[in-house]
């Protein structure tokens, strides 16, 4: 992919990122007191609401991949060389597929997953 | 110079961001963004390990409410609430800083440059990007504010 285009998908994610956290920070902080938000039942009512589900999905995917492209851009400022270029590029492509996949996992285990004590 | 210098000299490195001889107001807003970048996105990373918890961590198979106690009983604390107010901090100064680099980068806030006559300051550098990291700051300062009333609430 076109470098310029990466940095579009940078600023895009950047934007994203400012609203979703918003809304995250205000589900944790002012619709619910801070104790009540993160008690047991009420994220097991939240991870199953199927809409706050895909937000939750939505924010993970955004944040990763300004995350570990914005590390990509340092890197890349940092020093330049095809095979550095390459494994950079590389190893932020595995690192957004597996945390995001493991953050995945964590939604989807809460939706489907049986509840234990 | 040797290219051998230039080329030293034009590949500090980290070291170039951490030195801060010469450096102006929006020299200090790019440095912080990308340490505030990293440091952010080392806590989503862990994050992402503590909420795991919630399914029973990274051999669990569904929520389990003993799981979630227990990493509970190691972040909600004292010192886990400072480090998420830490964390607030940056955060908010990281996304009202990246905003001020949008709209630069979209050249909303950024003079036409011209010839460079003494004293030598860049005139491409708006008031609007100056007041813009001052209300960063402003933000970042305010969430603090918040995050540490909503997290200490009833800790008393």
């Amino acid at each position: 992919m076109k470098e310029s285009r990466l940095m579009l998908i940078q600023y895009g994610t950047a934007v994203a990122a400012v609203a979703l956290v918003s809304v995250h920070l205000i589900m944790q902080g002012v619709i619910y007191p801070y104790s009540t938000a993160i008690s047991f039942n009420n994220m097991l009512s939240i991870y199953q609401n199927g809409f706050y589900a895909i937000f939750l999905e939505a924010l993970l995917v955004v944040v990763l991949v300004h995350g570990f492209n914005g590390v990509r851009i340092i890197l890349h400022e940092l020093r330049q060389s095809p095979p550095w270029t390459m494994w950079v590029d590389a190893g932020t492509v595995v690192a957004i597929v597996a945390s995001v996949a493991y953050g995945t996992r964590t939604i989807i285990l809460a939706i489907f997953g049986g509840v234990a004590g | 110079m040797a290219l051998g210098e230039e080329k030293a000299k034009n590949r500090r490195g980290i070291r170039g961001w951490l030195n801060p001889y010469h450096y102006n107001a929006e020299r200090w807003a790019y440095m912080f963004q990308r340490v505030s970048g990293v440091a952010i996105l080392l806590y989503v990373l862990g994050h992402l390990g503590d909420t795991s918890f919630f399914v029973g961590g990274p051999t669990g198979t569904g929520p389990s409410a003993s799981s979630w106690k227990f990493i509970g009983s190691i972040f909600e604390n004292s010192f886990g609430h400072l480090i998420l107010i830490l964390v607030t901090l940056i955060l908010f100064f990281h996304g009202t800083n990246g905003i001020r680099l949008i709209l630069t980068e979209l050249g909303l806030i950024f003079k036409k440059p011209s010839a460079i006559e003494y004293p030598y300051r860049a005139k491409s550098l708006s008031s609007g990007q100056r007041y813009l990291i001052v209300v960063a700051i402003v933000v970042a300062a305010l969430s603090a504010l918040w995050a540490f009333l909503v997290l200490f609430e009833g800790m008393g």
